[in-house]
């Protein structure tokens, strides 16, 4: 019987994130138009009275699914398949372990796939880091040399990110002690003081390596339009290209809550509001705890969206020095300043 | 009983060794060199499928399902990345042995390992692995470098390796289960026993009487490391604690080692301009 609510669990946080993936593409469209002085789309559902165009992600859905699947002549066909496959199962994997609400014995029910996972955020690197596979396949196997150039460049670009981003979070996870996201959660929650001010640089050496992670600009060299067409992803069409595009949603999604969970306190809003103490039960609470979550996600991939349409992408060589001369000493001089405060103040 | 399993094991190591000479890539190119694959694929096969009879079930139905699973796919992986021609297709399916790796060490229990072993493995080693290798020239491989080396010796002495291992497993599995029946095996146990009772004695390993301390120790270790208020302490902090009290030095050592590594690796990439060479130097 647990096994059967687990997939159903399973089932419904799958399709919940597919479908807001479907409405954040939109959301994206809406933004782009609006910093380019555009209205965006418009159209799709006027037919039947709904405005702002929010049937459009139907409409770009049936695009993705009714397209002609071109297979390119000289690709290396079975790693030109599996690419998509893995950039989807990756995203969808690292969502495992993220609590999207309370989790907890007496709770109403556990709000995340794997709860009591004490690697947690562990977990969630290294199914990430599993997410390089699926650029640098979909670049080699694509037999074409601008797809080859994105495959390589992301290669570098993750590796080297991947480091900032895990030393980042050692900050907090001295602080909290655990490795266990909902600890985290709980720590802040209990304090009511949210990780962004106990560790300021580690936030911002986090979101910034996030955004390279997830291929954002202004870090997304891998698929920079104007030199490499489309990057890794240039020979892929229809559903196969669809498959890309899910993935590095889910992604976004699965950084924005990250951030939320590590340095924005969760659910937690300083004890403003009543039903938001660890210590609450009962489904009020798990639905204010839902809802507060959710609103703050949502804050963050706007930022994230904002950041997109704001910046300019950087140079190659600006990425590099980005990560390995200014990150990640910063991310190191974080980690000792963090375990000297500490020392001190617990003695 | 332990005469059966030894045949199976002996089985699996023949059949798995024949199959993997096969289907490794040879030197000699003919008409026949596709068919030899498909029959040593067969046989590798047939040799899997008896790989996984040798396993005995677990508890639980899903966790025998998923051992198995990850078990099988752990050792096919590994045979086709020895035997693959493509050497992105041995990097891939080294990333596939690791990943069937971590999903063992998952359901033994060990959680941190399995996390390290796929962000250090498959995240980052293996990803360098093909970015070299398909910066390298893929046009051109001479013979020479596609076939394998003295395929012969190796698949010899890797299989008997396997077959020594595959029987004293099997020689294990069998020999813990069922009730004690001759007076040897009753004066085993009680030595075995006397003398883990004197461990525990001597070490202190628990307050409780020896026959729990048996227990706890038996069972997934890391789990069961406690903590201050008596809580049982996370796996990556029992880790961690182990790490800098038990093997304090290792990790020191370990760590000077690394760091001279990544001393040289930067002293090697970055060497300093030739001096103009003179006739005199030149002849040195």
């Amino acid at each position: 019987m647990a096994a059967i609510g687990i997939l159903i669990k399973i089932f419904i946080v799958a399709n919940v994130l597919m479908g807001a993936v479907a409405y954040l593409i939109w959301v994206e469209r809406k933004i782009a138009a609006y910093a380019q002085d555009r209205i965006g789309p418009n159209r799709a559902g006027s037919e039947f009275g709904i405005p702002f165009g929010l049937l459009q992600p139907l409409a770009d859905g049936a695009k993705m699914l009714l397209k002609e699947g071109v297979l390119p002549a000289y690709v290396n066909k079975p790693l030109y398949l599996i690419a998509p496959v893995i950039a989807i199962i990756a995203a969808l994997l690292g969502f495992a372990v993220v609590p999207f609400g309370p989790v907890g014995p007496n709770q109403v029910m556990d709000f995340q796939i794997a709860p009591y996972v004490d690697i947690g955020i562990l977990w969630v690197f290294a199914v990430g880091s599993l997410a390089v596979y699926a650029v640098i396949l979909a670049g080699w196997s694509s037999n074409n040399k601008y797809s080859f150039i994105g495959g390589l460049r992301s290669s570098a670009q993750l590796i080297s990110y991947e480091i900032p981003l895990g030393l980042s979070i050692l900050g907090m996870v001295l602080i909290t002690g655990s490795l266990d996201l909902n600890a985290i959660i709980r720590w802040q929650n209990e304090h009511h003081v949210w990780g962004v001010f106990v560790s300021p640089l580690g936030f911002i050496i986090f979101l910034v390596s996030a955004f390279a992670e997830t291929n954002r600009l202004p870090f997304d060299l891998p698929e920079s339009e104007q030199e490499l067409v489309g990057g890794f992803h240039t020979e892929y069409s229809g559903m196969k290209f669809g498959m890309f595009f899910l993935g590095e949603y889910v992604h976004v999604i699965t950084v924005s809550a990250l951030t939320v969970i590590l340095f924005g306190g969760g659910w937690d809003l300083w004890g403003l509001l009543p039903y938001l103490n660890y210590k609450d039960v009962g489904w009020i609470a798990a639905i204010a705890k839902l809802s507060v979550f959710s609103v703050k996600v949502a804050a963050v991939i706007l930022f994230m969206m904002w950041i997109r349409w704001t910046l300019p992408r950087f140079r190659y060589d600006q990425l590099m020095d980005l990560a390995w001369k200014s990150l990640i000493p910063l991310a190191l001089l974080n980690l000792f300043a963090t375990a000297v405060v500490l020392q001190i103040v617990r003695g | 009983m332990m005469t059966k399993y030894s045949i199976l094991a002996a089985l699996i190591a023949a059949l798995g060794g024949l199959g993997a000479y096969l289907m490794l890539p040879h030197k000699r190119k003919g008409t026949r060199a596709g068919l030899a694959y498909k029959a040593g694929a067969q046989a590798a096969v047939l040799a899997l499928v008896l790989f996984a009879a040798l396993l005995s079930p677990l508890a639980d139905f899903v966790a025998t399902t998923f051992f198995d699973l990850f078990a099988v796919a752990a050792v096919a992986s590994a045979l086709l990345m020895v035997t693959a021609r493509d050497p992105v297709h041995s990097a891939l399916w080294f990333a596939s042995v690791v990943l069937s790796t971590g999903g063992l060490f998952l359901l033994a229990g060990a959680s941190f390992l399995a996390a390290g072993t796929i962000i250090v493995y498959a995240g980052a080693i293996i990803v360098t692995f093909l970015f070299v290798i398909m910066l390298a020239q893929m046009e051109g491989r001479a013979v020479y470098d596609r076939a394998a080396h003295s395929p012969g010796p190796a698949t010899v002495s890797c299989f008997v390796l396997l077959w020594c291992l595959l029987a004293s497993i099997a020689t294990l599995s069998t020999d813990t289960s069922g009730p004690i029946e001759t007076r040897e095996q009753q004066f085993r146990a009680e030595t075995s026993f006397s003398r883990i009772e004197s461990l525990v004695e001597r070490f202190r390993l628990h307050k409780h009487s020896a026959m729990l301390t048996v227990i706890d120790q038996a069972s997934p270790a890391t789990n069961r490391i406690h903590g201050g208020e008596g809580a049982e302490k996370p796996q990556v902090a029992g880790i961690g604690g182990s790490l800098y009290t038990d093997h304090l030095i290792t990790a020191g050592l370990s760590g000077v080692l690394l760091f001279v590594a990544l001393v040289g690796a930067i002293v090697i990439t970055n060497p300093r301009p030739r001096p103009q060479a003179t006739g005199r130097g030149q002849a040195i």
